[in-house]
């Protein structure tokens, strides 16, 4: 029983750290907001070169083979940095493609994947932002050579810039994933500017799009289990980011109430502003075990990883809201300026939120195991 | 990070589990002479003192095996041991800061119930401020004499010796003055009379002590010592009970979800209630991350990390959401969670409350309000995670400027 990083863990930790606090400073982040792409080439071909773009792929694709525990601590040092860019959903579909991909699918996209040379995505809700696979309503028809989608998706990350769109859809077979590249007809991407600039959604409206037999990601009909895992694994990555950037906001708290002076002394020595502090530390520490407990599940197979996962996002969803919304208390006006980067982690921690389902559905999800 | 047991510990708990299966007392402990009889069966199956050194007794065992045997024991709502302030503090107390003869003379005593004991620490003006305490322990010469008075003494009404905290020097500042005492409670200078809680239980007493007399012998440390022993003798139990904890609420989610599925509201069971359902959800949820944690918390005792002002962390944690879950468990209720007799079958079920205690639900939930309470408040314990965890500025404090 550990509950610690081991060795080899630590070290990417503080790699990770390193990295991001060299090429990943606020500065960095807020000039890409006005970048029509919003993310840097350079960074996700060092990122590459870092082995993290492969960081759970089998070896055999340029991968380290490595788990949720791993890819964990990454995006917890990318929540801390309010990284902005696809990796998140690159991981994910990659996962997907890894899992389930034949071997022309995998030998296609997997070292490009390892290598920074492509970015992909997965559109999980629908139109009426079900997070239920069950719910999926956008439908692939057989065609003589392949399939024709039509549906609409919504809240898509990072689709502007992927290379590989996989798309569920409901077939007669059952639900089925489909890879859809961005060039195929009757693909139309819309954009979607919100709170978080460092965050990119698309709305994406397939209208008769047509793939061949050798999108579909395995076997048509076999999509839901993938679904369900890949659902759990981006609940346990949204919640590590939102880890990261809520142990951000904390830090910057801290530090600021113990230099910060009102009526004569700093704020951290009122009552008021250092219990504030310690219940945001109790919920960042809570949060931490919840996301490491869960990523572990993942990787051990553990009968809980399901429920664990759904633990963690509904508990990290509320916790780092409140903690980042409690640093701006802390911080006064100063935190409430655009020019104080409390707001970056703050909104990512939002952005988060309701992705790949929120509170209230993983509680749902909580109960129908437990009860 | 690897959060299996290992094999040795999982045969441990196998062997456990199958131990407290068949021996676990079938009807409820009543008298006293029954309770220290199932104490002394713990005693001799090895769950007594595990955690004390060999040659006092115990088996120097590590937190996570006294976590697993606590556990055990509420996943079968075992009775607990009668002496576990003995067992958790006084007897660690005195293996570190008594006297050899202190050692021979109490500790085999304690491990086999043979006096029980309790802490004296606590005074009706002195809670959060405990070092500001005013009970005075004079020298005579050839003995100490106390007077003044404690409150929130559990146990006190069984128990044969106390822990005491009194000030033995009222001319330094006032943490410098206070000394450590064992008190035979049976003596005519002291007075133990009940305290009823808000519950309508009496789990604690007023001790009143009246020219009570203390043997010199019986001095813990050096004059002076006694608010340096009390910060490390609190410290001595965070983790062990943390896993047993998780299970009584996890024992009483499941009694509160077949009370939802057997109570009607409006046309339909209380479980088929949306609003029911997200309120459930989020005890659980806030169940399993107390779990997590415990984990966490004792995964890092294994390997010799003490928690030291961490295990603050742990306290707020777990109490505040002890309030929170029996606040929501009596929404979900309605007005049955209030009733104390006379409840309709689906709700017939004991709840393990974190007392240790089967109880009805108004019980439990009037007892969360204690635990933010005992045990330094969750204001102290905000204060010390403040300052000495996240290391901010100490306040300024009138008593500071001695």
């Amino acid at each position: 029983m550990d509950f610690a990083f081991d060795a080899d863990q630590q070290l990417l930790k503080n790699a990770a750290r390193s990295f991001l606090d060299e090429r990943c400073t606020s500065a960095v982040v807020r000039g890409l907001w006005d970048d029509p792409r919003g993310e840097s080439e350079a960074m996700w071909k060092d990122m590459a070169q870092l082995g993290w773009l492969g960081l759970s792929l089998p070896e055999t694709y340029g991968g380290s083979a490595l788990g949720m525990v791993e890819t964990a601590i990454l995006l917890d040092e990318m929540g801390r940095a309010a990284y902005p860019g696809p990796y998140l959903p690159t991981v994910l579909a990659a996962h997907a493609i890894a899992a389930a991909g034949t071997a022309a699918q995998k030998n296609r996209w997997l070292p490009a994947i390892a290598t920074g040379g492509a970015r992909a995505t997965i559109a999980l809700a629908d139109a009426d932002l079900s997070w239920d696979p069950a719910a999926t309503t956008t439908r692939a028809e057989k065609t003589g050579a392949g399939w024709r989608l039509s549906g609409v998706k919504q809240f898509v990350a990072w689709a502007h810039v992927a290379d590989a769109l996989l798309v569920p859809a409901r077939t007669p077979d059952g639900l089925t994933l489909f890879i859809v590249e961005p060039a195929a007809g009757g693909l139309a991407l819309k954009p979607l500017t919100s709170i978080d600039l460092g965050t990119r959604w698309t709305s994406i409206t397939l209208d008769g799009v047509t793939v061949g037999a050798d999108a579909v990601l395995g076997a048509p009909g076999t999509a839901e289990l993938l679904l369900g895992d890949l659902l759990r694994r981006g609940a346990v990555a949204a919640a590590a980011e939102m880890l990261g950037a809520a142990r951000r906001c904390l830090d910057m708290s801290v530090g600021y109430a113990k230099v910060r002076e009102q009526f004569g002394q700093p704020i951290g020595s009122f009552q008021a502003i250092r219990h504030k502090c310690a219940e945001m530390l109790v919920s960042v520490e809570n949060s931490h075990a919840a996301v490491y407990y869960a990523a572990w599940a993942l990787d051990a197979k553990a009968d809980d990883a399901a429920l664990a996962a759904s633990v963690a996002k509904s508990y990290v969803s509320e916790a780092a809201r409140h903690v980042c919304g409690e640093a701006i208390q802390v911080h006064g006006g100063i935190g409430f300026t655009w020019e104080y980067d409390l707001h970056l982690y703050m909104k990512r921690a939002k952005a988060l939120e309701p992705m790949y389902g929120d509170a209230d559905w993983h509680r749902e999800l909580i109960l129908r195991r437990v009860a | 990070m690897d959060l299996r047991y290992s094999p040795d510990d999982l045969a441990f708990r196998d062997t456990t589990r199958r131990w407290f299966e068949a021996n676990v007392p079938t009807a409820e402990l009543k008298t006293l002479a029954e309770k220290r009889e199932w104490h002394r069966t713990l005693f001799a199956a090895g769950f007594v003192g595990m955690g004390w050194p060999r040659e006092y007794g115990g088996q120097a065992a590590s937190a996570l095996r006294q976590a697993v045997v606590a556990d055990e024991m509420a996943r079968v709502n075992a009775p607990a041991t009668i002496n576990g302030l003995g067992i958790g503090i006084v007897g660690p107390t005195i293996i570190h800061h008594g006297t050899e003869a202190q050692k021979q003379r109490y500790l085999k005593k304690i491990l086999a119930a043979d006096e029980l004991w309790c802490q004296l620490y606590s005074e009706p003006n002195a809670g959060s401020d405990l070092a500001s305490l005013k009970t005075r322990a004079e020298d005579k010469g050839d003995h100490f004499e106390v007077n003044g008075q404690k409150i929130w003494t559990s146990y006190g009404a069984i128990s044969d010796w106390g822990l005491l905290l009194a000030r033995s020097d009222t001319a330094v500042a006032k943490h410098r003055g206070i000394s450590c005492f064992l008190i035979n409670i049976h003596q005519p200078g002291v007075d133990v009379r009940p305290l009823k809680q808000v519950t309508g239980n009496q789990e604690f007493c007023e001790v009143f002590m009246t020219g009570a007399r203390v043997e010199k012998s019986d001095l813990v440390g050096r004059l002076g010592q006694g608010w340096e022993i009390a910060q490390t003798t609190l410290s001595y139990e965070r983790g062990g009970n943390s896993l047993a904890r998780v299970t009584r609420y996890a024992s009483a989610f499941h009694a509160l979800v077949k009370a939802a599925r057997g109570l009607r509201r409006a046309g339909q069971p209380l479980i088929d209630d949306p609003l029911v359902r997200a309120k459930l959800g989020r005890i659980y949820a806030e169940l399993e991350v107390q779990r997590y944690a415990s984990l966490r918390v004792l995964s890092a005792l294994d390997k010799g990390e003490g928690p030291g002002a961490a295990s603050s962390i742990t306290k707020l944690s777990y109490s505040e959401f002890e309030k929170r879950y029996f606040e929501l468990a009596l929404e979900i209720l309605g007005p049955y969670g209030q009733v104390t007799a006379g409840l309709p079958d689906a709700l017939s079920t004991r709840v393990s409350a974190s007392s240790g205690h089967g109880e009805t639900w108004a019980y439990a939930y009037l007892w969360s309000r204690a635990g933010t309470i005992y045990s330094g408040s969750s204001e102290i314990q905000k204060n010390v995670i403040g300052e000495r965890v996240l290391g901010l500025p100490k306040e300024t404090r009138a008593d500071r400027v001695k």
